[in-house]
């Protein structure tokens, strides 16, 4: 998501350290075995007309290429680097633990962010999150605002976008303790005060208007279990409640490409398409309210076009590169529109709509910062970030497991399982926590807070 | 205060005491060093003192000087309390035995015998750099007090001030010429206590206009989580910030200080909204703020918190612009709105110059030209042009393009919405013609740039279009298909050859397009090209519902639903029957889905 990026880095290796001629030295017969050449060739079809976006685009390519062909890290039979745990989990806990320093300042609005990509990021690399239970109640307290919904942090204005890593955070964590940190009637009033004519949300009290914020209150109306009906003070049309209008929202981004933009009028783009998916799926079964509202033919072709080879990541638009981060927004895309392929029953496993070994090799190969530094990039010439270490590993998770959606009384419909049908690359080591694909949480938190919250009657 | 010591006793009176301590020697008598100075005037003050250290305690003195010591001990302890608690015959005993004694009444405390680390009598406490004040020279030591002495004035005239200010009743009444005294006296203060103590003052604190506002600040102890070690200029201001908020306070001196935290911090949503709030309430021009607005813009390219500000004052400033025969005021009937639309243009471009992608700059310039209606502004159709002359890759522009082609009024239907892939019946022909063609000359420019591929088919959903028509242009870029000298140079035509087919009914050739893809050309799609989704490879384009039958507006869920609505009237068999494998049980379960979306269609 655009909107929570930390984009505080300092210029990575310049790529054009990165030898040409070496790239395309394909005379290692040692490579070639290992790796399919898909992913270490350049396109099989190159326009000779030069512009900006192909300059760009060749060298991302270039600067992919040898850590795709031959990389240097260890690695398994299939040419795959292994996922250095200890150095990802140690990265994030520096940005959880340490007090960052007077230049990170720009990041004061989105410490919530922190929270949630670094908690949610230790919990998909194994690691025990309990003990930030303490602390976090503590630190997300302050961000509470009497008025309803979190902020940025004390004295900062309640934000969707914030609320809702907030919200994550304490749910990954989880238990009563936390939950309750959570002004449950408060953030109700709040919600319904940020509710548009047009079906959406605004992210803040005069704050923009966006699928984001579709997204971000269908998760926390969700998650909550929150009254639909608006607060009394807002109740203006009758009939008009918290979810009224939102699919149609919704509908109202698709663009002509098939993607999904940030608001009306927009150009298609990842991250939206995620937060318009992941909405639709909390207000109703993929399979019926997806197809109701969205162009499933369009949306899948522009979804498949953001896979690139010989990279194998995603790029979040059209003629854009690839990136890190979009293994989760585009990737976090495919079991919800596998699950409205599939109405009522289990998606098949067998088939993929998407190279699921081209996005594992990029983010093992290209995605890893495997210097003692650790964390996750967008690609091999950025510097990791927490951010980035959140998105890579959710999609790491994703294409590591298949997903099934069906329908049962008072039940969890959302089922995970790994995915086996096809030739895996990674090792079984490097195989990283699930998720649910809507919430971006493991699914056992998504039960539990919902079952807490579903006991509770009223406020 | 021990400097309180009046002046050094006689050296007569020391000699008498029998004592001896080497900083008593009349050669340090202009001590180098405050710690000296302060030894001295122990020794002096206390002659008992070191003698009883050397003999082991009180009880080591002989009577006399014992006694010398107590009635010492008690009148200093007493004079402290401002009481002599005794009778007159035992008062005036005692003041004859100390006079006896020729020690001085009045010296350093004797401090229960103990000395400070390093033998110090005093601990002056270290300067800001870190040095002992004990070991300021006399000279230096004076300076310090002087300083000192100021700080005190200074404090004593700033309450005087207060006293004055809330006398006239705030700050507005008084001349102007005593706050600048003021500000003048807090900025000598201010000063003078960094040198002093290393004390930052805040530039809030210190700034009279300022003194009624009680700062909240963050208070969030030490376990927080993801923590920032602020700088005290930040964290000043963010807590005159919260104060103010919370008063809801919207006045220049407000939007003064949103300013300076935006400019430490552009990326503060809460500074921004309430920014706004200031300038709505206060009314400031819009041409101000945009001028300012721009060069933080410019400053910050990648900040995206500008955009919804700037589209904040336009929403609030627009009503300004005069309705022209009871019309809103667009480009096209006001020459206002077109001169401030240009100039929004202008800043646009220079915007897109650093990056001709960025998201937040592209989708300010949509909401521009709804709002003020640009759809026909020349200016505004050739820059998009010009764009994609530069880079005919640059799928923001492609996509602008499509934006205002097809959202213009004058071509859409507005009542209700229709979806940006199905067709719209407003959309006139050559407008769909000239799209087309437009499409169709940059895609030869480069073949394989998926950006007029795109917008290919979303003119010929749009416009109605059988996918079909486009058969001989993308056979230009695929040769001798399915052949040993098979060339493709573009997967795009292949692609949309592979729908053109399946449209015609044409099966197996549609098949070995796709799987040619799969084989060869686009193979990190062969998941979606081989897959068992085959109701996904049926054409995306809606002419059909265009054909046989208008848009219904009330009821979207069904003309919007795609696999229906795409394949109502046609021969369903065509499409249904085409998966890449005939009688692959994967296809055949696959297809499932468009049948039961069908069935769910009902039409
Ligand atoms: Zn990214």
């Amino acid at each position: 998501m655009a909107a929570g990026r930390g984009g505080f880095g300092i210029g990575g290796p310049d790529s054009e350290l990165i030898d040409e001629e070496f790239v395309h030295d394909t005379s290692s017969p040692h490579v070639a075995a290992m790796v399919p050449d898909l992913f270490t060739h350049p396109a099989p079809i190159v326009d000779p007309l030069r512009t900006t976006t192909s300059q760009a685009q060749k060298e991302t390519v270039n600067e992919c290429l040898p850590f795709l062909a031959d990389c240097h890290q260890p690695h398994n039979d299939h040419g795959v680097s292994q996922l250095s745990r200890p150095r990802h989990a140690a990265f994030v806990r520096k940005w959880l633990d340490q007090r960052m320093s007077r230049h990170f300042v720009a990041v004061d609005a989105s410490r919530p962010w922190f929270l949630y990509w670094c908690i949610e990021s230790l919990d998909l690399l194994g690691e025990d999150v309990s003990q930030y239970g303490d602390r976090l109640v503590q630190t997300a307290s302050w961000m509470q605002n009497p008025t309803g919904g979190f902020g940025g942090g004390f004295g900062q204005t309640s934000h969707l976008a914030t609320s809702y890593a907030v919200i994550l955070a304490l749910a990954i964590v989880g238990g009563g303790a936390l939950y309750d940190v959570i002004d449950r009637r408060a953030m109700w009033k709040w919600l319904s005060s940020l509710k548009q004519p047009n079906g959406s949300f605004a992210m803040a009290t005069g704050g923009e208007v966006d699928v984001r914020g579709a997204y971000c209150a269908a998760v926390i109306i969700s998650l909550l279990n929150l009254p639909l009906e608006l607060a009394p003070e807002h109740c203006n049309p009758p009939g008009f409640n918290l979810y009224t209008g939102l699919a149609n929202y919704v509908q109202r981004c698709q663009t002509y490409e098939g993607g999904i933009s940030g608001k009306p009028d927009a150009e298609a783009h990842g991250a939206y398409a995620f937060c318009a998916l992941g909405c639709l799926s909390i207000l109703d079964s993929p399979d019926r309210i997806i197809p109701k509202y969205l162009d499933i033919p369009r949306l899948v072709s522009w979804t498949s076009s953001r896979q690139y080879a010989p990279e194998g990541g995603f790029s979040g638009r059209t003629n854009k590169l690839v990136d890190g981060c979009y293994s989760h927004w585009i990737g976090g895309c495919w079991p919800l529109v596998e699950a409205c392929l599939s109405p009522g029953g289990e998606t098949d496993s067998t088939t993929s709509l998407y190279s699921r070994e081209g996005l594992t090799r990029y983010i093992l190969n290209c995605c890893q910062d495997t210097t003692k530094r650790g964390g996750l990039r967008d690609k091999p010439s950025r510097l990791s970030d927490a951010y980035h270490t959140c998105y890579v590993l959710a999609g790491l998770s994703s294409a590591q497991h298949a997903f099934s959606y069906s329908e049962r009384e008072g039940l969890e419909p959302w089922g995970v399982s790994s995915h086996t049908a096809a030739e895996q690359v990674f090792g079984e080591v490097d195989r990283v926590g699930t998720l649910h694909p809507v919430y971006v949480i493991p699914q056992s938190k998504v039960v539990a807070i919902k079952q807490y919250f579903a006991s509770k009657s009223g406020f | 205060m021990p400097s309180k010591s009046k002046g050094a006793p006689k050296a007569k009176e020391q000699a008498n005491t029998g004592s001896n301590p080497s900083s008593a020697n009349p050669s340090n008598i202009n001590p180098k060093t405050i710690n000296e100075r302060s030894a001295y005037r122990y020794e002096v003050g206390n002659p008992l003192a070191s003698k009883k250290s050397e003999v082991g305690g009180v009880q080591g003195l002989s009577p006399t000087e014992r006694a010398t010591w107590t009635n010492l001990t008690y009148v200093r302890k007493a004079q402290d309390q401002k009481r002599l608690p005794l009778p007159n015959k035992a008062n005036k005993d005692l003041w004859k035995s100390i006079n006896e004694s020729g020690v001085p009444l009045r010296g350093l405390d004797e401090l229960e015998g103990l000395k400070f680390p390093g033998n110090k009598i005093y601990d002056w406490g270290r300067d800001r750099a870190g040095r002992d004040i004990g070991e300021y020279t006399p000279e230096q030591f004076k300076k310090r007090r002087g300083k000192r002495l100021r700080v005190t004035q200074l404090e004593v005239l700033g309450r005087q001030f207060q006293a004055l200010r809330r006398k006239v009743g705030g700050l507005a009444t008084l001349e102007d010429e005593e706050i600048d005294k003021e500000r003048i006296r807090r900025e000598e203060l201010a000063k003078l206590r960094m040198e002093l103590y290393g004390e930052k003052t805040g530039t809030y604190a210190q700034d009279p206009e300022w003194d009624d506002i009680e700062p909240v600040a963050q208070v969030e102890g030490e376990g927080a989580l993801a923590s920032i070690a602020y700088s005290d200029d930040y964290a000043e201001a963010m807590s005159y910030l919260r104060a103010v908020m919370a008063k809801k306070e919207h006045s220049p001196r407000c939007l003064r200080l949103t300013e300076n935290i935006i400019l430490m911090n552009p990326a503060h949503y809460t500074v921004w909204l309430y920014r706004f709030s200031i300038i709505s309430s206060l009314n400031i021009s819009i041409k101000n703020e945009i001028e300012w607005l721009n060069k933080v813009s410019l400053a910050h390219l990648k900040n995206y918190q500008i955009w919804h500000h700037r589209q904040l004052l336009l929403d609030h400033f627009y009503p300004l612009f005069d309705p022209v025969d009871g019309q809103p005021a667009t480009a096209d009937n006001s020459e206002e709105v077109k001169e401030f639309a240009l100039s929004e243009m202008g800043f646009l471009k220079k915007m897109l110059d650093e990056d001709a992608k960025n998201y937040h700059v592209w989708s300010y310039r949509q909401y521009l030209v709804r709002k003020l209606g640009l759809w026909n502004l020349s200016e505004e159709i050739g820059y998009v042009e010009t764009l994609i002359l530069e880079d005919v890759r640059n799928n923001s522009a492609w996509s602008h393009r499509f934006f205002i082609v097809f959202s213009n009024p004058a071509h859409a239907s507005s009542n209700p919405e229709i979806p940006a892939t199905k067709f719209d019946p407003k959309v006139p022909a050559d407008v769909t013609e000239r799209e087309v063609g437009y499409a169709k000359r940059k895609i030869e420019e480069a073949p394989q740039n998926q950006s007029p591929w795109n917008y290919l088919k979303g003119v010929l959903a749009r416009g109605g279009k059988k996918v079909e028509e486009m058969e001989e242009f993308c056979l230009q870029f695929v040769n001798k298909l399915g052949e040993a000298e098979e060339e493709v140079t573009s997967s795009h035509a292949l692609d949309m050859l592979a729908e053109a087919w399946a449209e015609k009914g044409e099966k197996e050739k549609a098949d070995l397009a796709l799987r040619r893809l799969a084989e060869k050309w686009d193979r990190i799609r062969e998941g979606k090209e081989k897959g068992g989704h085959a109701a996904l490879i049926a054409p995306a384009h809606s002419y059909s519902s265009a054909t046989s039958r208008s848009f219904h507006p009330p009821r979207p869920q069904k003309n919007l639903h795609s696999f229906g609505a795409r394949r109502e009237g046609r021969n369903r068999s065509k499409t249904d029957g085409y998966p890449p494998r005939a009688g692959d049980e994967s296809a055949s379960k696959a297809r499932k889905p468009g049948a039961e979306h069908e069935g769910a269609q009902g039409e």
